[in-house]
């Protein structure tokens, strides 16, 4: 069974509200895919630098005044020694002076003031998955060899940010989620006007026999051509806005943990959005068709 | 010969059997009043009356554009109870209906407004292709196929609608004034038309106010007069 592509046309057509519903097809799917490109980014980069940072703690060794009576370099071997006894220690690597310099760097506007200055040593320590070992343990084996080490744990302030991080994506859920409503709504309302404006054609179809489900079949066929070209140009705005954004921000954000598996996760997900926006506005148009077409005589 | 039956002796047999069937709007608003008639299969049968007198009515109550207030209408040994859109659409579905305004879809050509029926069944594109088209050059529009309706004359317009109303093949064809704006000659080849369809196994019931052109044709009429059915036969 097949009923002219065209039969809706003069309502779709002529009165623009094809046009409506391919236009509010195209921003949802818009809104949705940035908001879901962008969550998936958040979420992919927060968790890959959260399983780094959360069992990392750095060991602060200040940099001693009298290098005499001890040299900087003594004091830094003799904590990673302690530091590498410790059980609980995977990995113990002290950061030489290019790479302190590079992260100080951003925060003073003359090199050579750096380079000028008592820099501290820092080194890194990973904790063994699972493993108890806190900051103060760390700093009270450290006491007898280095007595002025610091020791700061990252996995304190990562579990904050990975809460952040959480509540952006909970916002991006919400959003997403608002905008499915919201194309189910506008979807239907079109729909309630589109029946409206072919209501002499489908009393004309009923009295030739159609059924309510042929109806709907045919319109929901219609509904979905032209909410899979508007999800597609609606998509494809939202991919290019997106790479705009991190192409424009990759100073800023450094995404660099993220390798293309990930990238190509992220795209995958995305792409879900307009074949979840074209089959929300088919089954909404056909539900609304079928609603409305019951209550003709 | 129509004859006004009773509808325990002939419901085997007949196409369509109305039972003491009235159709009111109001209570004091009587637009068919205690009807019975039965006709068979196969049969040709005119439904006169002046306007007004509620043959429209009665062809809708047939196509179940509206329900009886009382009494029972059999069709096709079916008794038309409210029984939900599916059956409704199946038996309208056998049924071919002529309107007196053509309700023809604007925008469709002659030749899409013609196959619409045929695209409800399970038909192939080829059969309905080539069906629909032999069809319009019988009724003698073959050459205006691809033409709007905006396009085509009032009788251009009536012929298509008959030619819709007859693609299925139904058991039962329901013109409502096809006649009506039309030429008298034009109005003659498309009674015709039907008596052509009759004879290939559809029954046709044909209502009319131009009581000249029953007269013309040797059928059986059904007269209404103020919503009660007067005589039968002709």
């Amino acid at each position: 069974m097949s009923l002219p592509r065209h039969l809706f046309t003069p309502a779709f057509r002529v009165q623009h509200l094809g046009r409506s519903f391919a236009a509010i097809v195209g921003i949802m799917v818009f809104i949705a895919s940035f908001a879901t490109a962008a969550e998936t980014v958040l979420l992919t980069a927060s968790y890959l630098w959260g399983q780094t940072m959360e069992t990392r703690l750095t060991v602060e060794i200040p940099a001693v005044g009298d290098e005499a009576s001890m040299p900087q370099a003594e004091r830094v071997r003799q904590a990673v020694s302690v530091l590498r006894a410790l059980p609980d220690v995977g990995m113990v690597s002290p950061l030489s002076d290019s790479e302190v310099e590079r992260l100080l760097g951003p925060w003073f506007n003359k090199p050579e003031l750096l380079r000028a200055l008592p820099l501290p040593t820092l080194i890194d320590v990973d904790r063994k998955p699972g493993a108890e070992l806190s900051a103060q343990k760390i700093q009270a084996a450290l006491k007898n060899v280095v007595s002025d080490a610091k020791v700061n744990d990252h996995g304190a302030w990562t579990r904050d940010v990975w809460r952040l991080v959480r509540g952006l994506t909970l916002l991006g859920g919400l959003t997403i989620a608002l905008t499915a409503l919201t194309l189910v709504i506008a979807v239907s309302l079109i729909c309630r006007a589109v029946i409206a404006a072919e209501h002499e054609t489908i009393s004309l179809l009923h009295l030739i026999g159609a059924e309510n489900k042929d109806i709907a079949r045919h319109f929901q066929s219609q509904a979905s051509r032209i909410a899979a070209r508007a999800a597609a140009i609606g998509f494809l705005f939202a991919l290019f806005l997106t790479l705009g954004l991190f192409f424009s921000t990759r100073d800023i954000m450094n995404l660099s943990s993220l390798e293309w598996i990930h990238w190509v996760s992220v795209g995958i997900v995305s792409l879900l959005v307009p074949f979840c926006a074209t089959a929300i506005a088919t089954v909404t148009a056909r539900i609304s068709v079928m609603r409305l077409i019951e209550t003709f005589p | 010969m129509l004859t006004v039956l009773s509808h325990s002796k002939f419901q085997g047999q007949m196409l369509l059997s109305f039972q003491n069937v009235s159709l009111s709007y109001e209570p004091k608003l009587n637009i068919l009043d205690n009807i019975t008639f039965s006709i068979a299969e196969n049969g040709f049968y005119f439904l006169t009356g002046t306007s007004g007198a509620g043959k429209s009515s009665l062809l809708r109550l047939i196509y179940q554009s509206e329900r009886p207030s009382s009494g029972q209408i059999i069709l096709f040994g079916e008794s038309l109870t409210n029984d939900g859109h599916k059956k409704q659409a199946e038996m309208r579905r056998k049924i071919g209906i002529v309107f007196q305004d053509f309700r023809l879809i604007p925008h469709l050509t002659a030749w899409e407004n013609a196959a619409l029926p045929l695209r409800l069944t399970d038909a192939k594109e080829d059969y309905i292709k080539r069906h629909t088209q032999e069809l319009l050059e019988w009724v003698g529009i073959g050459h205006r196929m691809y033409a709007t309706p905006q396009e085509l004359s009032g009788g251009e317009q009536q012929r298509v609608a008959i030619a819709r109303a007859v693609v299925t093949k139904p058991r039962l064809l329901l013109a409502d004034e096809p006649t009506g704006n039309v030429d008298e000659d034009t109005a003659l080849k498309l009674l015709h038309l039907f008596d052509e369809l009759n004879k290939l196994g559809t029954a046709v019931i044909l209502a009319t106010h131009q009581s000249h052109l029953v007269d013309k044709f040797h059928k059986p009429a059904l007269r209404l007069v103020k919503g009660r059915l007067q005589k039968s036969g002709n």
